[in-house]
Protein backbone atom coordinates (compact mmCIF):
# COMPACT_ATOMS: atom_id res chain seq x y z
CA UNK A 1 0.00 0.00 0.00
CA UNK A 2 3.13 2.09 -0.04
CA UNK A 3 3.06 3.84 -3.80
CA UNK A 4 -1.01 3.02 -4.12
CA UNK A 5 -3.59 6.13 -4.58
CA UNK A 6 -6.44 5.64 -2.76
CA UNK A 7 -9.51 5.70 -5.79
CA UNK A 8 -10.90 8.60 -3.98
CA UNK A 9 -12.58 9.96 -7.17
CA UNK A 10 -13.89 6.63 -7.94
CA UNK A 11 -15.39 5.07 -4.17
CA UNK A 12 -18.55 7.30 -3.82
CA UNK A 13 -19.72 5.29 -7.42
CA UNK A 14 -18.12 2.03 -6.60
CA UNK A 15 -20.66 2.28 -3.29
CA UNK A 16 -23.09 3.00 -5.18
CA UNK A 17 -22.75 0.23 -7.55
CA UNK A 18 -22.62 2.42 -10.99
CA UNK A 19 -19.44 1.49 -12.07
CA UNK A 20 -18.32 -0.16 -15.08
CA UNK A 21 -16.85 -3.98 -14.31
CA UNK A 22 -13.70 -3.53 -14.82
CA UNK A 23 -13.44 -0.29 -13.08
CA UNK A 24 -15.41 -2.16 -10.35
CA UNK A 25 -12.81 -5.06 -10.50
CA UNK A 26 -10.31 -2.54 -9.61
CA UNK A 27 -11.81 -0.97 -6.72
CA UNK A 28 -12.89 -3.55 -5.36
CA UNK A 29 -9.47 -5.56 -5.32
CA UNK A 30 -7.77 -2.24 -3.71
CA UNK A 31 -11.07 -1.83 -1.09
CA UNK A 32 -10.26 -5.58 -0.47
CA UNK A 33 -6.54 -4.56 1.36
CA UNK A 34 -7.30 -0.81 2.61
CA UNK A 35 -8.16 0.02 5.58
CA UNK A 36 -8.76 3.18 4.96
CA UNK A 37 -10.78 2.96 1.81
CA UNK A 38 -13.13 0.13 3.64
CA UNK A 39 -14.04 2.39 6.41
CA UNK A 40 -14.83 5.41 3.64
CA UNK A 41 -16.60 3.03 1.90
CA UNK A 42 -18.88 1.70 4.45
CA UNK A 43 -20.29 5.20 5.79
CA UNK A 44 -20.93 5.54 1.78
CA UNK A 45 -22.95 2.93 1.77
CA UNK A 46 -24.75 3.32 5.36
CA UNK A 47 -25.76 6.89 4.50
CA UNK A 48 -27.10 5.56 0.76
CA UNK A 49 -28.63 2.32 1.86
CA UNK A 50 -30.51 4.63 4.72
CA UNK A 51 -31.45 6.65 2.34
CA UNK A 52 -32.93 3.88 0.22
CA UNK A 53 -34.56 2.74 3.34
CA UNK A 54 -36.40 5.88 3.46
CA UNK A 55 -37.13 5.17 -0.13
CA UNK A 56 -38.58 1.55 -0.45
CA UNK A 57 -42.60 1.26 -0.70
CA UNK A 58 -44.92 0.95 1.94
CA UNK A 59 -46.25 -2.39 1.50
CA UNK A 60 -46.99 -5.03 3.59
CA UNK A 61 -45.27 -8.26 2.41
CA UNK A 62 -47.19 -11.89 1.82
CA UNK A 63 -48.53 -13.09 5.01
CA UNK A 64 -46.58 -16.75 4.69
CA UNK A 65 -43.38 -15.31 2.99
CA UNK A 66 -41.92 -15.35 6.49
CA UNK A 67 -42.95 -18.99 6.95
CA UNK A 68 -41.18 -20.00 3.63
CA UNK A 69 -38.26 -18.87 4.33
CA UNK A 70 -37.67 -20.44 7.07
CA UNK A 71 -38.91 -23.57 6.43
CA UNK A 72 -36.83 -23.65 3.42
CA UNK A 73 -33.73 -23.28 5.78
CA UNK A 74 -34.68 -25.02 8.57
CA UNK A 75 -32.29 -28.16 9.25
CA UNK A 76 -30.00 -26.48 6.31
CA UNK A 77 -26.47 -26.00 7.26
CA UNK A 78 -25.26 -22.24 6.38
CA UNK A 79 -21.96 -22.05 4.44
CA UNK A 80 -19.84 -21.42 6.81
CA UNK A 81 -19.36 -24.68 8.60
CA UNK A 82 -17.10 -27.53 8.56
CA UNK A 83 -19.40 -30.00 9.29
CA UNK A 84 -21.27 -29.21 5.57
CA UNK A 85 -18.34 -30.06 3.15
CA UNK A 86 -16.41 -32.54 5.26
CA UNK A 87 -18.70 -34.80 6.11
CA UNK A 88 -20.47 -34.41 2.55
CA UNK A 89 -17.34 -34.49 0.94
CA UNK A 90 -15.99 -37.95 2.99
CA UNK A 91 -19.82 -39.42 1.80
CA UNK A 92 -19.11 -39.35 -1.70
CA UNK A 93 -15.39 -39.85 -2.06
CA UNK A 94 -15.79 -42.72 -0.81
CA UNK A 95 -18.84 -44.21 -0.44
CA UNK A 96 -19.54 -47.71 0.53
CA UNK A 97 -21.53 -50.88 -0.60
CA UNK A 98 -25.40 -50.61 -0.08
CA UNK A 99 -26.47 -51.69 3.45
CA UNK A 100 -29.82 -52.14 2.31
CA UNK A 101 -31.10 -53.17 -0.90
CA UNK A 102 -32.27 -50.25 -3.23
CA UNK A 103 -35.51 -50.60 -3.61
CA UNK A 104 -37.65 -48.52 -6.76
CA UNK A 105 -39.04 -45.35 -5.09
CA UNK A 106 -42.66 -45.61 -4.37
CA UNK A 107 -43.94 -42.84 -6.29
CA UNK A 108 -46.64 -40.54 -4.65
CA UNK A 109 -48.07 -37.95 -5.66
CA UNK A 110 -49.47 -36.02 -7.56
CA UNK A 111 -53.05 -34.34 -7.19
CA UNK A 112 -50.60 -31.28 -8.39
CA UNK A 113 -48.67 -32.85 -10.83
CA UNK A 114 -50.79 -31.28 -13.55
CA UNK A 115 -48.79 -27.58 -12.97
CA UNK A 116 -45.94 -26.04 -15.55
CA UNK A 117 -45.33 -23.60 -15.39
CA UNK A 118 -42.33 -22.46 -12.69
CA UNK A 119 -44.08 -20.18 -11.04
CA UNK A 120 -46.88 -22.59 -10.04
CA UNK A 121 -44.37 -24.75 -9.48
CA UNK A 122 -42.66 -23.06 -6.93
CA UNK A 123 -46.41 -22.27 -5.12
CA UNK A 124 -47.07 -26.29 -5.16
CA UNK A 125 -43.77 -27.01 -3.43
CA UNK A 126 -44.36 -24.37 -0.87
CA UNK A 127 -48.12 -25.28 -0.70
CA UNK A 128 -46.97 -29.16 -0.26
CA UNK A 129 -44.70 -27.95 2.52
CA UNK A 130 -47.03 -25.59 4.38
CA UNK A 131 -49.49 -28.44 4.63
CA UNK A 132 -47.32 -30.62 6.61
CA UNK A 133 -49.69 -31.41 9.99
CA UNK A 134 -47.29 -32.13 12.18
CA UNK A 135 -43.77 -33.45 12.09
CA UNK A 136 -40.39 -31.69 11.42
CA UNK A 137 -39.64 -30.42 8.10
CA UNK A 138 -35.61 -30.41 7.34
CA UNK A 139 -35.11 -28.48 4.17
CA UNK A 140 -31.88 -30.08 2.01
CA UNK A 141 -29.69 -27.39 0.66
CA UNK A 142 -29.17 -26.52 -3.69
CA UNK A 143 -25.91 -27.49 -4.93
CA UNK A 144 -24.44 -25.59 -7.75
CA UNK A 145 -25.17 -28.16 -9.96
CA UNK A 146 -28.68 -27.27 -9.63
CA UNK A 147 -29.54 -23.83 -7.31
CA UNK A 148 -33.07 -24.11 -8.36
CA UNK A 149 -33.84 -27.23 -7.29
CA UNK A 150 -35.84 -27.45 -3.77
CA UNK A 151 -35.91 -30.47 -1.22
CA UNK A 152 -37.31 -30.82 2.32
CA UNK A 153 -37.29 -34.25 4.24
CA UNK A 154 -40.61 -34.31 6.33
CA UNK A 155 -40.11 -36.57 9.43
CA UNK A 156 -44.19 -37.36 10.40
CA UNK A 157 -44.76 -37.53 14.47
CA UNK A 158 -46.05 -41.21 13.32
CA UNK A 159 -44.72 -43.10 9.84
CA UNK A 160 -41.97 -43.12 7.25
CA UNK A 161 -39.90 -40.37 6.58
CA UNK A 162 -40.15 -39.01 2.91
CA UNK A 163 -39.12 -35.92 0.72
CA UNK A 164 -41.16 -33.18 -1.15
CA UNK A 165 -39.05 -32.37 -4.12
CA UNK A 166 -39.01 -30.22 -6.93
CA UNK A 167 -36.92 -31.14 -9.45
CA UNK A 168 -36.73 -31.14 -13.22
CA UNK A 169 -37.53 -34.73 -14.54
CA UNK A 170 -34.71 -36.57 -15.09
CA UNK A 171 -32.67 -37.44 -18.43
CA UNK A 172 -33.56 -40.29 -20.51
CA UNK A 173 -32.10 -43.31 -18.75
CA UNK A 174 -31.60 -41.68 -15.69
CA UNK A 175 -32.87 -41.53 -12.16
CA UNK A 176 -32.80 -39.38 -9.08
CA UNK A 177 -31.86 -41.32 -6.07
CA UNK A 178 -32.51 -40.04 -2.09
CA UNK A 179 -29.48 -41.22 -0.06
CA UNK A 180 -29.36 -41.12 3.39
CA UNK A 181 -26.43 -40.42 4.47
CA UNK A 182 -24.96 -42.18 7.97
CA UNK A 183 -22.16 -41.74 10.24
CA UNK A 184 -18.76 -43.11 9.41
CA UNK A 185 -19.60 -41.51 6.67
CA UNK A 186 -21.41 -43.68 4.60
CA UNK A 187 -24.15 -42.85 2.21
CA UNK A 188 -27.69 -45.81 1.81
CA UNK A 189 -29.79 -45.93 -1.57
CA UNK A 190 -33.24 -44.81 0.20
CA UNK A 191 -35.32 -44.31 -3.00
CA UNK A 192 -35.62 -43.66 -6.93
CA UNK A 193 -37.48 -41.69 -8.80
CA UNK A 194 -38.11 -40.67 -12.56
CA UNK A 195 -40.62 -37.92 -11.68
CA UNK A 196 -40.32 -34.26 -12.49
CA UNK A 197 -41.88 -30.96 -11.07
CA UNK A 198 -43.11 -31.52 -7.41
CA UNK A 199 -43.06 -34.92 -6.49
CA UNK A 200 -42.95 -36.86 -3.05
CA UNK A 201 -40.25 -39.98 -2.35
CA UNK A 202 -40.60 -42.25 0.10
CA UNK A 203 -37.28 -43.16 2.05
CA UNK A 204 -36.84 -46.57 1.61
CA UNK A 205 -33.96 -46.44 4.43
CA UNK A 206 -34.98 -45.66 8.10
CA UNK A 207 -34.06 -42.38 8.67
CA UNK A 208 -31.48 -41.93 12.03
CA UNK A 209 -31.42 -39.27 14.58
CA UNK A 210 -28.57 -37.32 12.96
CA UNK A 211 -28.41 -38.55 9.87
CA UNK A 212 -27.92 -36.57 6.29
CA UNK A 213 -29.83 -36.90 3.25
CA UNK A 214 -28.95 -36.59 -0.42
CA UNK A 215 -30.23 -36.28 -4.12
CA UNK A 216 -28.35 -37.37 -6.81
CA UNK A 217 -28.68 -38.37 -10.73
CA UNK A 218 -28.05 -41.67 -11.64
CA UNK A 219 -28.85 -44.41 -13.78
CA UNK A 220 -32.35 -45.80 -14.24
CA UNK A 221 -32.21 -49.03 -11.90
CA UNK A 222 -30.32 -46.62 -9.41
CA UNK A 223 -27.32 -47.39 -8.32
CA UNK A 224 -25.87 -49.16 -4.86
CA UNK A 225 -23.36 -46.03 -4.04
CA UNK A 226 -23.93 -42.41 -5.78
CA UNK A 227 -22.07 -42.04 -8.41
CA UNK A 228 -22.60 -38.41 -9.04
CA UNK A 229 -22.18 -35.40 -7.17
CA UNK A 230 -25.78 -34.54 -5.22
CA UNK A 231 -28.03 -31.66 -6.62
CA UNK A 232 -29.67 -31.42 -2.99
CA UNK A 233 -28.38 -31.97 0.29
CA UNK A 234 -28.25 -31.93 4.11
CA UNK A 235 -25.66 -33.13 6.35
CA UNK A 236 -27.67 -33.63 9.08
CA UNK A 237 -31.48 -33.95 10.07
CA UNK B 1 -35.38 0.82 15.94
CA UNK B 2 -32.79 -2.67 16.59
CA UNK B 3 -29.63 -2.59 18.52
CA UNK B 4 -26.90 -2.39 15.66
CA UNK B 5 -25.02 -5.62 18.53
CA UNK B 6 -28.21 -7.66 18.02
CA UNK B 7 -28.21 -7.72 14.67
CA UNK B 8 -24.70 -8.58 14.36
CA UNK B 9 -25.49 -11.28 16.58
CA UNK B 10 -28.18 -12.43 14.74
CA UNK B 11 -26.24 -12.90 11.52
CA UNK B 12 -23.91 -14.88 13.71
CA UNK B 13 -26.41 -17.48 14.27
CA UNK B 14 -27.06 -17.82 11.23
CA UNK B 15 -23.88 -18.66 10.10
CA UNK B 16 -23.78 -21.17 13.13
CA UNK B 17 -27.30 -22.39 10.63
CA UNK B 18 -29.78 -21.21 13.15
CA UNK B 19 -33.20 -20.94 10.64
CA UNK B 20 -35.20 -19.27 13.14
CA UNK B 21 -32.56 -16.39 13.64
CA UNK B 22 -33.20 -16.03 9.67
CA UNK B 23 -36.64 -15.27 10.72
CA UNK B 24 -35.99 -12.89 13.71
CA UNK B 25 -33.97 -10.75 10.47
CA UNK B 26 -36.67 -11.40 8.54
CA UNK B 27 -38.61 -9.61 11.17
CA UNK B 28 -37.14 -6.76 11.64
CA UNK B 29 -35.72 -6.28 7.83
CA UNK B 30 -38.50 -7.86 5.82
CA UNK B 31 -40.76 -5.42 5.50
CA UNK B 32 -38.09 -2.85 4.20
CA UNK B 33 -36.33 -4.96 2.09
CA UNK B 34 -39.83 -6.36 0.17
CA UNK B 35 -40.40 -2.35 -0.20
CA UNK B 36 -36.95 -1.82 -2.08
CA UNK B 37 -37.67 -4.80 -3.87
CA UNK B 38 -40.99 -3.66 -5.34
CA UNK B 39 -39.55 -0.61 -5.99
CA UNK B 40 -37.35 -1.87 -8.43
CA UNK B 41 -38.97 -4.46 -9.85
CA UNK B 42 -42.15 -5.10 -12.29
CA UNK B 43 -44.82 -6.24 -9.59
CA UNK B 44 -45.91 -7.94 -6.07
CA UNK B 45 -44.98 -11.65 -7.93
CA UNK B 46 -41.30 -10.74 -8.70
CA UNK B 47 -40.45 -9.09 -5.36
CA UNK B 48 -41.61 -12.27 -3.37
CA UNK B 49 -39.25 -14.24 -5.89
CA UNK B 50 -36.41 -12.43 -4.92
CA UNK B 51 -37.39 -11.48 -1.65
CA UNK B 52 -36.64 -15.52 -1.09
CA UNK B 53 -33.76 -15.49 -3.15
CA UNK B 54 -31.97 -13.00 -1.15
CA UNK B 55 -33.22 -14.36 2.23
CA UNK B 56 -31.34 -17.21 0.84
CA UNK B 57 -28.36 -15.35 -0.36
CA UNK B 58 -28.18 -13.84 3.34
CA UNK B 59 -28.14 -17.37 4.41
CA UNK B 60 -25.27 -18.53 2.64
CA UNK B 61 -23.54 -15.55 2.73
CA UNK B 62 -23.91 -14.84 6.57
CA UNK B 63 -20.23 -16.39 7.36
CA UNK B 64 -18.75 -13.43 5.35
CA UNK B 65 -20.54 -10.82 6.85
CA UNK B 66 -17.93 -7.91 8.41
CA UNK B 67 -19.45 -5.37 10.79
CA UNK B 68 -16.33 -3.16 9.86
CA UNK B 69 -18.12 -3.00 6.44
CA UNK B 70 -21.51 -1.38 7.68
CA UNK B 71 -24.00 -2.12 9.17
CA UNK B 72 -26.17 -5.07 8.97
CA UNK B 73 -29.00 -3.31 7.41
CA UNK B 74 -26.59 -1.72 4.62
CA UNK B 75 -25.55 -5.36 4.20
CA UNK B 76 -28.87 -7.22 3.91
CA UNK B 77 -30.47 -4.37 1.67
CA UNK B 78 -27.57 -4.63 -0.69
CA UNK B 79 -28.04 -7.73 -1.14
CA UNK B 80 -31.29 -7.34 -2.25
CA UNK B 81 -30.51 -4.80 -4.20
CA UNK B 82 -28.07 -6.82 -6.18
CA UNK B 83 -30.78 -9.45 -6.27
CA UNK B 84 -33.29 -7.43 -7.89
CA UNK B 85 -30.68 -6.36 -10.30
CA UNK B 86 -29.70 -9.80 -11.44
CA UNK B 87 -33.16 -10.54 -11.42
CA UNK B 88 -34.01 -7.70 -13.90
CA UNK B 89 -30.76 -8.52 -16.11
CA UNK B 90 -31.88 -12.54 -16.27
CA UNK B 91 -35.37 -12.48 -16.24
CA UNK B 92 -36.54 -9.04 -16.70
CA UNK B 93 -38.04 -7.89 -19.84
CA UNK B 94 -36.55 -4.81 -21.12
CA UNK B 95 -39.83 -3.30 -21.17
CA UNK B 96 -40.06 -3.90 -17.44
CA UNK B 97 -36.87 -2.52 -16.75
CA UNK B 98 -37.86 0.77 -18.17
CA UNK B 99 -41.31 0.94 -16.93
CA UNK B 100 -39.22 0.76 -13.26
CA UNK B 101 -36.75 3.02 -14.03
CA UNK B 102 -39.72 5.76 -14.81
CA UNK B 103 -40.75 4.80 -11.08
CA UNK B 104 -37.70 5.46 -10.05
CA UNK B 105 -38.51 9.47 -9.71
CA UNK B 106 -36.24 10.16 -6.19
CA UNK B 107 -33.94 8.20 -3.88
CA UNK B 108 -36.06 8.82 -0.96
CA UNK B 109 -40.15 8.89 -0.98
CA UNK B 110 -42.75 10.35 1.12
CA UNK B 111 -43.86 7.07 2.09
CA UNK B 112 -44.38 6.02 5.81
CA UNK B 113 -41.43 4.31 6.82
CA UNK B 114 -40.56 1.17 8.68
CA UNK B 115 -39.81 2.44 12.20
CA UNK B 116 -38.24 -0.52 13.43
CA UNK B 117 -35.69 0.76 10.88
CA UNK B 118 -35.15 4.41 10.47
CA UNK B 119 -37.20 6.18 13.19
CA UNK B 120 -39.77 9.36 12.03
CA UNK B 121 -37.48 11.73 12.97
CA UNK B 122 -34.61 10.26 11.38
CA UNK B 123 -36.75 9.55 7.87
CA UNK B 124 -37.38 13.17 7.65
CA UNK B 125 -34.35 14.33 8.10
CA UNK B 126 -32.55 12.12 5.14
CA UNK B 127 -35.49 13.53 3.00
CA UNK B 128 -34.41 16.69 3.68
CA UNK B 129 -30.95 16.04 3.37
CA UNK B 130 -31.70 14.14 -0.45
CA UNK B 131 -33.86 17.37 -1.33
CA UNK B 132 -31.30 19.78 -0.42
CA UNK B 133 -29.20 18.41 -3.32
CA UNK B 134 -29.76 19.84 -6.76
CA UNK B 135 -32.27 18.02 -8.62
CA UNK B 136 -29.66 16.32 -11.62
CA UNK B 137 -27.36 14.64 -8.70
CA UNK B 138 -30.90 13.18 -7.61
CA UNK B 139 -31.41 11.93 -11.22
CA UNK B 140 -28.39 10.03 -11.24
CA UNK B 141 -28.42 8.68 -7.27
CA UNK B 142 -32.12 7.46 -8.67
CA UNK B 143 -30.81 5.56 -12.00
CA UNK B 144 -27.70 4.33 -10.48
CA UNK B 145 -29.82 2.89 -7.41
CA UNK B 146 -32.98 2.08 -8.11
CA UNK B 147 -32.43 1.21 -12.29
CA UNK B 148 -29.09 -0.44 -11.17
CA UNK B 149 -27.67 1.61 -14.57
CA UNK B 150 -23.88 1.78 -14.83
CA UNK B 151 -22.39 5.59 -15.33
CA UNK B 152 -21.56 4.83 -18.71
CA UNK B 153 -25.90 3.83 -19.29
CA UNK B 154 -27.03 6.99 -17.29
CA UNK B 155 -24.39 9.31 -19.59
CA UNK B 156 -26.39 7.60 -22.94
CA UNK B 157 -29.73 7.75 -21.62
CA UNK B 158 -29.55 11.14 -20.51
CA UNK B 159 -27.60 12.55 -23.33
CA UNK B 160 -24.96 13.77 -20.78
CA UNK B 161 -21.11 13.71 -20.80
CA UNK B 162 -19.95 10.88 -18.75
CA UNK B 163 -17.66 13.12 -16.64
CA UNK B 164 -20.52 15.44 -15.92
CA UNK B 165 -22.47 12.49 -14.58
CA UNK B 166 -19.39 10.87 -12.59
CA UNK B 167 -19.11 14.84 -11.38
CA UNK B 168 -22.24 14.80 -10.37
CA UNK B 169 -22.20 11.14 -8.46
CA UNK B 170 -19.15 12.12 -6.36
CA UNK B 171 -20.83 15.42 -5.18
CA UNK B 172 -24.15 13.68 -4.71
CA UNK B 173 -22.32 10.67 -2.53
CA UNK B 174 -19.73 12.85 -0.73
CA UNK B 175 -22.55 14.91 0.64
CA UNK B 176 -24.88 11.75 1.92
CA UNK B 177 -22.25 10.75 3.60
CA UNK B 178 -20.96 13.75 5.38
CA UNK B 179 -24.84 14.85 6.28
CA UNK B 180 -25.77 11.52 7.13
CA UNK B 181 -22.62 10.69 9.14
CA UNK B 182 -21.99 13.47 10.83
CA UNK B 183 -25.40 13.37 12.64
CA UNK B 184 -25.29 9.68 13.32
Amino acid sequence: MRSERHPTEDLPAYGLGSLDETEREIIAAHVERCAQCTGDLAQFEDALYEAAAVGAVEIEPPRDLRTRIVLRHRGARSLGGPTWTSRIAQAFIHPVPLAVPAVLALLLVVSFAVVGMNRQQIDTYERALAGVASGRVVALAPTSANPDARAAVVIPDQGQPYLVVRLPPPPSGKTWEAWVLKPGPKAVAAGTSTAGDVFVLLLTTPLGAGDGVAITLEPVAGSQQPTTQPVLLVDRT
Amino acid sequence: MPDKADDVRLVERIADGDAEALGELYDRYGRVAFGVLYRMLPGPEAAEEVAQDAFHAIWRQAHSYRADRGSVRTWLLAICRNAAIDWRRTRGKRTEREVTIEAAADLVSDARVDERVVSLIRAEHVRAVVRELPVEQRQVLALAFWGGYTQSEIAARTNTPLGTVKSRVRLAMNKLRERLEEER
